[in-house]
């Protein structure tokens, strides 16, 4: 036999092979990929992902003892007796919740995973032309998109179920089937999970929805993160109490929700009600294998007849030029003075950045952060205490000054939020185009200030607008107003000068996904550096306030001392670090 | 004497241990259209980014228009139009406002800007897609794209890497067009291809580069009497000089 004929015989087996040898051979892959990028992986990324993972397990027994030990003790008699509340409800509706949340999650979660395996990893072509079955395919992408958040839930839902389980003393038939249950449901949900993306890339191109995706998910983690200050600010507004609490999850104990059965057999099962468990969790066994099975030959059947890559919505085309790019600057007329290569970049970046959601995701979060510490402000009046207490006048008088400016220092610290991105990344976001500005004659002084000023401008737009709500808050005059103004001007474009050196120092134009552009040491040392520049640059313009009280001086004096003190500062901040890093400007994009 | 374009001299370009240039030679002169040929890996690219400015030379000479492109670089750079192998554009800008952009960064008239692009999205059949971002673009409407902001500035200096890759018979066509008619308006024309048939056809003078060197600098009649074996079509002396006896065996396996 020669090559060519064992060849053909080994595609005709390939051809032949079963749905689960053919997913297997898939999923050995992806495991062969996972291992692959851990055995290259530098030595301290391999001690952080070992470590990570004993973190997590540790956290996993974590979860497990304290469960046991917290459901012990709120079933005993004792805790019943001096809390006077009845946890039964909440306690039997744990596993529904746990299910609950482990199918809601794994719906969601799995839709970014299969927006990329199935429209953006490029391997769906290559795998579909094999002679690999479609749906070995289609249930290896499923596979792929649930497990990594499957072993996630797992670590933290399986632990607690076992804890409820064990302090309940349920029977031996309750611990598999938890398992078996959280499978089952992991792969409903994913296989409801594929037609969601199907259906969304039917109205959106793969990508879009992957830019709204990540837009999405950077403003529900930067809110999720901000949960206790809002909570602690506005809870008190909200009725909340532990009874009306414990109403809730009874009434999602109810039988009429099919994602209410697992949790209810699991538990009735576990207290020896067999017939009501058995009925219960095989009705979920089954309704989860039906939408599974239903979900993949669907989600094959639009994807092969092409249905689900055409979009159904067009998109509006305007045949008109774009007059994007000339109004973009006439509302602010000074920058016609710019030259104009600096004027061309200026416009680029800002329609780019307003463009492409994957980058303005990395913004959202400063504004969200001011939004809510206005709200907060706002609630709290934003007044500095009143009374001169036991302290002398002049400390007093001193303390109310900077107390008045020191509320403008938010503008500053959302400013710095701003700017840590805008002109951290502001090189590394030209990603692989930079050869465009590489090639062209445009100057480096240019280019700096053209980065320089793409970073500049909106923040100090964003630190206008807070400073005068703070300022109406705190009923500031207008020369404290303007004085503020000026010290933010300076302050922000010394702070804009070093974040900007360190992005040309830290530039990085190799990356696809946008989080990825800025993660050097570079851009760390500029937000630590920025962190100490930040309040001696802004003390420099209040603290001669203060001295001028202090000495009895006229207020101006202090005014004055301020602007020059801070002013220089501020200045040399925006261009020493600058000029340092001119010459390696010219170096980027060629190494 | 017609005048030298594109001057190198001695130009090498080691990565740590490794040498991906050493010692390349050559000059494109105006009016002519250079082609450089070379086996995947053979220097061609870093050659090409070193002539445009995009890659720092270890050491060697490199004059684009008559300036230095170390110590003259805006001047070198202003003459010079350069379309990459893969076209990275940016994305979120529409075609149109792509070509503005780069007329502004070559600091063009405003009026001559908006004429030049719209002459050249008509001349490259984009003008219907001209206010679609770069991102719903097909690989050959970006490669048209790239080319379209090459020409913007009408350079007198045009650099191409692997240019008619992903296009289509009739773009292609369209673009050997246009690179014959900017040499014959005095321009220096040099294109790297992986496309035997068009370097023979398109080009007046082909370098071959091979492991980093320049092995064979000439006119087709300079090259056959380079080839010892007297082979006569590109193809032939191509893998003559730079060693073809392992396609064979490639052909052998495949049969």
């Amino acid at each position: 036999m020669n090559i060519n004929s064992s060849l053909i015989h080994a595609s005709n087996n390939a051809a032949a092979a079963s749905i689960l040898s053919s997913v297997w051979k898939l999923l050995r892959l992806r495991l062969q990929i996972t291992y692959n990028s851990f055995r290259r992986a530098k030595l301290r990324n391999k001690i952080r992902i070992i470590l990570v993972w004993i973190l997590l397990l540790g956290f996993a027994y974590f979860i497990l003892s304290a469960s046991r030990w917290l459901l012990s003790l709120v079933q005993s008699p004792e805790f019943a007796q001096y809390a006077d509340v009845d946890l039964r409800g909440i306690l039997a509706s744990i596993p529904t919740l746990t299910l609950t949340a482990l199918f809601v999650g794994t719906v969601l979660t799995s839709f970014g995973v299969l927006l990329q395996a199935m429209y953006l990893s490029g391997d769906m072509d290559f795998l579909l032309a094999t002679p690999v079955p479609i749906r070995a395919v289609f249930v290896a992408k499923l596979l792929q998109a649930v497990l990594p958040n499957f072993a996630l839930f797992s670590l933290f839902g399986i632990p607690m179920l076992f804890g409820l389980g064990i302090s309940n003393s349920y029977s031996f038939s309750y611990y598999p089937l938890v398992i078996l249950l959280m499978i089952f449901l992991a792969l409903a949900a994913s296989g409801l999970s594929s037609l969601l993306v199907m259906l969304v890339v039917r109205i959106l191109p793969p990508r879009r929805a992957a830019e709204i995706l990540g837009l999405v998910g950077a403003m529900f983690a930067f809110l999720c993160s901000q949960t206790g200050n809002l909570a602690n600010s506005f809870g008190r507004d909200i009725n909340f109490s532990g009874t009306r609490l414990a109403g809730l999850l009874v009434l999602s104990n109810t039988r009429w929700l099919p994602l209410n059965w697992a949790g209810q057999g699991l538990v009735a099962l576990g207290e020896g009600h067999w017939l009501t468990g058995i009925l219960l969790v095989g009705a979920t066994l089954g309704f989860s294998s039906i939408v599974f099975w239903f979900a993949l030959i669907t989600a094959q059947r639009l994807y092969y007849s092409g249905w689900a890559g055409m979009q159904v919505v067009a998109r509006k085309k305007s045949k008109q030029p774009s007059r994007t790019t000339r109004t973009t600057t006439t509302s602010v007329g000074f920058v016609y003075l710019l030259p104009k290569p600096v004027l061309a970049i200026l416009q680029k970046d800002f329609l780019t950045l307003r463009r492409d959601l994957r980058s303005l995701s990395q913004l959202i979060s400063p504004i969200i952060f001011g939004v809510i510490y206005t709200l907060l402000l706002l609630r709290r009046s934003g007044q500095p205490p009143t009374g001169l207490g036991e302290a002398p006048g002049w400390f007093m008088n001193s303390f109310r000054i900077v107390l008045a400016y020191g509320n403008i220092g938010m503008s500053l610290f959302v400013g710095w939020m701003l700017l840590s991105r805008l002109a951290g990344m502001g090189f590394s976001h030209e990603g692989r185009n930079y050869w465009m500005l590489k090639v062209s004659p445009i100057r480096v002084w240019h280019l700096l200030a053209s980065k320089f000023l793409v970073a500049y401008l909106p923040t100090l737009g964003l630190g206008f607008i807070f400073l005068t709500v703070i300022s109406i808050l705190q009923g500031l005059s207008i020369l404290e107003f303007v004085y503020s103004f000026i010290a933010i001007v300076m302050c922000l474009a010394g702070m804009a000068g070093i974040l900007l050196s360190f992005g040309v120092a830290g530039a990085n134009f190799n990356w696809e996904d946008p989080r990825r552009m800025n993660s050097g040491m570079m851009g760390c040392f500029g937000q630590i550096l920025t962190i100490i520049y930040l309040p001696i640059s802004f003390g420099l313009f209040i603290a001669p306030l203060g001295f001028a009280q202090f000495l009895e001086l006229p207020l101006i004096y202090g005014y004055l001392a301020g602007l020059m003190l801070g002013s220089v500062f501020a200045a040399g901040s925006a261009f020493i670090p600058l000029w340092l890093v001119r010459r390696r400007v010219e170096q980027l994009g060629g190494e | 004497m017609p005048e030298n374009l594109i001057e190198t001299r001695d130009l090498i370009k080691r990565y740590g241990d490794k040498v991906a240039v050493n010692k390349v030679s050559f000059d494109v002169h105006a009016g002519e259209v250079f082609g450089f040929l070379g086996p995947n890996g053979a220097g061609k690219t870093t050659t090409l980014k070193m002539i445009v400015g995009l890659l720092q030379p270890t050491s060697g000479m490199v004059k684009v228009a008559g300036y230095d492109v170390q110590t003259q670089s805006r001047l070198a750079k202003a003459s010079c139009g350069y379309v990459p192998d893969t076209p990275n554009l940016y994305a979120k800008l529409t075609g149109r406002e792509l070509l503005r952009f780069v007329a502004d960064l070559y600091d063009l008239d405003h009026n001559q800007a908006v004429r030049r692009a719209d002459e050249l999205l008509r001349m490259f059949e984009l003008a219907l897609a001209a206010e679609d971002t770069v991102d719903s673009y097909s690989h050959g409407m970006q490669q048209k794209t790239s080319l379209a902001a090459a020409l913007m500035h009408d350079p007198r200096v045009l650099v191409l890497d692997e240019p008619t890759v992903g296009l289509d018979p009739k773009s292609a066509r369209l673009i050997k067009d246009i690179l014959r008619q900017l040499a014959d308006r005095g321009a220096a024309v040099m294109l790297s291809t992986h496309i035997l048939e068009i370097a023979e056809r398109m080009c007046d003078r082909i370098g071959i580069i091979d492991r980093g060197e320049l092995i064979a600098v000439g006119t087709m009649d300079e090259l056959r009497t380079l080839d010892k074996t007297g082979q006569t079509s590109l193809e032939d002396i191509f893998l003559s000089l730079t060693g073809g006896a392992e396609e064979t065996e490639i052909a052998d396996v495949l049969k």
